[in-house]
């Protein structure tokens, strides 16, 4: 029997959530697309598994806040079965039995900061203007193509000009806040604010997550204003819980794309672009087998894309050697744990409000940089910083009756760690992080019926995240915006032409935000494919 | 009485901007305390106003040895092919690499030399957007990555051998509180790297700060100053410690800004943005000096002792806690009386520091041999920059945007010291930056 042979508008590689957004994108355009996705199921990091019976588990991704809300809107993800369930606090255990708790409730957020700092109370409402206003300064950015500050090209001249524009009317004294935020440390910034430390260190945490870097290094604040970006039903900052874990957010995509026609295959491998004369005509699969495509684009890291899925031979060597510095180090790694009951936090006992929201285990800012101090000489951090959720208490089908999931999300666990990751190594990070927290929780050790511990060499494994970073490369300065992934190639395009990029490894990158997937969709249709 | 000006401080930017004020100004200078070490290229323009004589640099070759663990030393000198020579011993492939890193990051070095002698650019300028085009793709996309990027990532982009890594990534934790793997600090390094020619990742030491005091032309107060009169939001004058009141048109102050404006005059003056901005200015000290007398020559002028960057690293980690390094970063200087001069860091301030002689003679010990040692003097750490030079308080921020552009609120009132634009290390061009913005403005 013959096979017709499809040939396609665009061939996606990979299933994640920016190269779903991407096929969903184009084939809303009435472009004929195929995702082909390694794994038995969409999703790369955000996706929900039912690691042990009974127990569903965000294996790797596990809050949603940076999901663009336009993506929401344009694909109508709630009608393919999104549902956000918001996170209502923050909790912070101090290591003097105290807490710090930061409520969604104003008032009451107000009056448990009092108790710390009257002056923290009074500088939070200003500190929370100021960054809302830095966020929406910069949200314009993040929905375009960074233009070229080195081109000569008369477009890219055009759009530079329209980003000075842009900034002159910011006004000097939001320009400077923002120049700021982009160069200093995130425990510096906060200590013009704040005085309480675990204010600090819980606020300043978001600075170095996915990245090698302490609070105390600059380059860390910036990543402050991705937090505050995160608008779930146009309220900033909020943190929300994908009903059903993060693996719904990709489901809902994908749902998405295919009522729009595009095709997904799961469970099959691409080995590598087909390319000719200089130009994508498709993939060649694992299995053999070549899929026809007018353009490929690829949702891989650049590491992945341009060294492996592309090759060197077909690249310039200026582009070689900018994508082999370009800088993964992953730091990050998650422990899914499997509860018989609820942990019970000493510091505020009981089954409260605080169980539906975050724990961060960050008491002082110095607390985290002593966390860094292991990782950058290649150990796993002894008192790791965690961020905690109990999934089951907002969604209970997560859990059997009675049961809970918990998610602890963990920094450092460096990919490059002293004598590579083993599976010793890994259960001693799985016991470090139960040791920290039992600290504040004593009864967890007693809870636990089953425990997994995904460190960033399992990331790298399962998810092909290179060296386990979940941002597909490190959110510093000098990867970002044209910078990312390569000056030059920071639009979506390629030097082999019909090759794009829609990972989060391209501007802006970073976190289930889906910019990228979309930029990437507007840039391919733009070039008229 | 119109054409008086006041300057305050006696460091080598508030003395070039004395002098330069004197060619149309009677202008008293009021020091204060002012150590100096005398270490910073002299912009050739600063020497052409003010037609200095007897300016002596001095620039060992090589400009720096540090030593090898297998023994031996790793010498880098003022000729790029002999360094590399040099190098070749340790790493061929990093021998190789030498010439286009000097070449690419002298390149960007010259750019901020240009922005360094003149107020700090407007970022958003043509003017600013064409000089940066100047530099070519290669030369901008350098620039715009290495800014940001930590000194360690940007040697390990080029670079294999530790005792290499070492020796530059110190350049870009010099005075300042940060290690070499915080970012930031590849903007440090080519700081250090202005006004010396390719290969060469260390100021020179000038007798500047020396012929200036010596130089007549100026009247000069040995007595700090207590306040700055303020009349009708012109500053009016000084009053000296000892109460006299010294009436003037215009005052530069070499101070510290915060010293300046919240001290010397009364912050009413002032918006309380600008305030706050005074009071969060970092500057954290982080190198005391140490003065030894050896009984003879040990060997090298200048030896820098930063094994590697995790070296450094550590030593950064000590300071983050609150306490001295156990094994500092060292750059000691010997000059032909035997005298060393040496930079340790990281010491914070505050910290117990009689013993540093003790210390920097047992890190130092198998360079130093058989040498007698005396311990002369440990000077407390000094921020030599007053305000930390970080890309935050970097160019138009430094040390603040409203006070950039050497202006302050009060008119007839200057800032002419290491917290301006350049900032330290540049010999006095702050002071030079300033008195010409304050010549233009008429009074």
């Amino acid at each position: 029997m013959r096979r017709a042979v499809t040939r396609y508008d665009a061939v996606v590689i990979g299933g994640g959530h920016n190269g779903l957004v991407c096929a969903a994108y184009l084939a809303r355009a009435g472009r004929k697309v195929l995702v082909l996705e390694r794994r038995e199921r969409v999703g790369g990091a955000a996706m929900t598994e039912e690691v042990f019976p009974g127990f569903r588990f965000s294996v790797f991704s596990y809050v949603v806040s940076l999901l663009r809300p336009e993506i929401i809107r344009d694909l109508e993800l709630p009608r393919h079965g999104l549902h956000i369930l918001p996170l209502e606090s923050t909790l912070t255990p101090l290591e003097n039995g105290d807490y710090l708790a930061q409520w969604n409730d104003h008032d009451q957020n107000r009056r448990e900061l009092a108790r710390h700092s009257l002056r923290d109370a009074e500088a939070y409402d200003e500190f929370g203007r100021v960054l809302h206003h830095m966020a929406r300064a910069i949200k314009p950015m993040l929905a375009m193509a960074p233009p070229d500050p080195t081109s000569l090209h008369p477009g890219e001249l055009a759009s530079l000009l329209q980003l000075r524009r842009y900034f002159k009317d910011l006004g000097a004294e939001r320009f400077h806040a923002l120049h700021k935020l982009l160069t200093m440390s995130v425990a510096d910034y906060l200590d013009e604010w704040f005085e309480t430390e675990a204010l600090k260190a819980t606020k300043s945490a978001s600075g170095i997550i996915g990245t090698l870097l302490g609070p105390r290094s600059p380059g860390t604040a910036y990543v402050l204003l991705h937090h505050y970006m995160g608008e779930l039903d146009g309220v900033f900052r909020a943190w929300g819980f994908a009903k059903g874990g993060n693996g719904s957010v990709s489901a809902a995509i994908a749902a998405a794309a295919s009522a729009h026609g595009a095709e997904i295959r799961t469970s099959t491998a691409v080995s590598n672009v087909l390319i000719k004369n200089g130009k994508a005509r498709g993939v060649v699969l694992e299995s053999g087998e070549e899929i026809e495509g007018e353009v490929v684009v690829s949702g891989a890291d650049p590491r992945r894309t341009f060294l492996s899925l592309v090759g060197e031979k077909h690249l310039p060597s200026e582009l070689v050697e900018s994508i082999r510095r370009f800088r993964f180090r992953g730091s990050s790694a998650k422990v899914n744990l499997a509860l018989g009951e609820l942990p019970n936090f000493t510091c505020l006992p009981g089954r409260g409000p605080h169980l539906r929201g975050a724990v961060s285990i960050s008491p002082s800012v110095e607390y985290l940089e002593r966390a860094y101090d292991d990782a950058k000489y290649g150990e796993i951090s002894r008192r790791p910083y965690m961020d905690i959720v109990i999934p089951s208490m907002i969604d209970p089908s997560m859990a059997p009756p009675g049961k809970h999931v918990m998610s602890i999300f963990v920094q450092y666990a460096p990919y490059h760690l002293n004598g590579g990751w083993t599976d010793a190594k890994r259960e001693a990070l799985g016991d470090a992080v139960v040791d920290t927290l039992s600290q504040y929780a004593p009864n967890l050790k007693g809870a636990i019926l089953h425990r997994q511990v995904v460190t960033p060499a399992d990331i790298e494994r399962i998810v092909g995240l290179s060296e386990g970073n979940i941002f597909q490369g490190e959110l510093t300065l000098q990867q970002m915006f044209f910078l990312r992934p390569a000056p030059a190639w920071s639009k979506y395009r390629t030097p082999v032409a019909g090759l794009f990029q829609c990972g989060s490894g391209t501007h802006p990158g970073g976190g289930v935000m889906g910019a990228s997937g979309r930029n990437a969709a507007f840039a391919i249709l733009g070039a008229g494919a | 009485m119109s054409s008086r000006a006041i300057v305050i401080g006696g460091g080598v930017n508030s003395l070039v901007a004395a002098h330069m004020l004197s060619r149309s100004h009677e202008v008293i200078l009021c020091e204060g305390d002012s150590p100096e070490d005398g270490l910073g290229w002299v912009p050739p323009q600063i020497a052409r106003a003010l037609r200095l004589e007897g300016l002596k640099i001095e620039a060992p070759d090589p400009w720096a040895v540090a030593p090898l663990p297998g023994g031996g030393r790793l010498e880098l000198w003022r000729d790029v092919a002999r360094s590399a020579e040099s190098i070749r011993r340790v790493s061929p492939p990093d021998a190789q690499k030498w010439p286009q890193f000097c070449t690419r990051m002298a390149r960007l070095a010259r750019f901020l030399e240009k922005a360094y002698l003149e107020p700090p650019p407007d970022p958003l300028g043509v003017r600013f957007a064409l000089r940066a085009r100047l530099l070519g793709r290669q030369g901008l996309v350098d620039l715009m990555r290495l800014l940001p990027m930590s000194v360690a990532e940007l040697l390990d982009d080029w670079f294999e051998n530790d005792t290499l890594k070492g020796l530059l990534g110190a350049a870009g934790v010099m005075h300042l509180q940060q290690g070499p793997r915080s970012g930031g600090t590849a903007f440090r390094f080519l700081h250090h790297h202005v006004g010396s020619p390719p290969g060469v990742f260390r100021p020179p030491r000038s007798n500047l700060h020396d012929i200036l005091k010596k130089r007549s032309g100026i009247e000069v107060r040995k007595q700090p100053v207590r306040s700055i009169r303020v009349e009708a939001g012109r500053a009016a004058g000084v009053v000296l410690a000892g109460g006299e009141e010294l009436p003037a048109s215009r005052v530069l102050s070499g101070a510290h800004p915060r010293r300046t404006l919240l001290e010397l005059v009364d912050p009413a003056w002032l918006d309380p943005e600008l305030v706050r901005g005074l009071r969060h200015l970092r500057e954290r000290p982080v190198a005391a000096r140490v003065t030894l007398q050896l009984d003879r020559a040990p060997g090298f002028s200048a030896l820098v002792h930063a094994p590697s960057l995790d070296y450094l690293e550590r030593a950064y980690d000590d300071s983050k806690y609150g306490r001295i390094s156990q094994r500092p970063h060292i750059e000691a200087y010997c000059d032909a009386q035997h005298r060393v001069e040496a930079h340790v860091q990281y010491v914070p301030p505050g910290t117990d520091t009689p013993a540093l002689g003790d210390l920097v003679a047992a890190v130092l010990s198998d360079q130093l041999g058989d040498a007698v040692i005396e311990s002369l003097e440990v000077a407390q750490p000094q921020q030599p920059h007053q305000v930390e030079l970080s890309l935050d308080q970097a160019l138009w921020m430094r040390p603040l945007p409203q006070l950039a552009h050497y202006r302050t609120p009060i008119q007839g009132l200057w800032l002419c010291g290491a917290a301006m634009h350049p900032g330290g290390a540049i010999a006095g061009a702050a002071g030079y930056n300033c008195a010409r913005v304050a010549l233009a403005n008429r009074t």
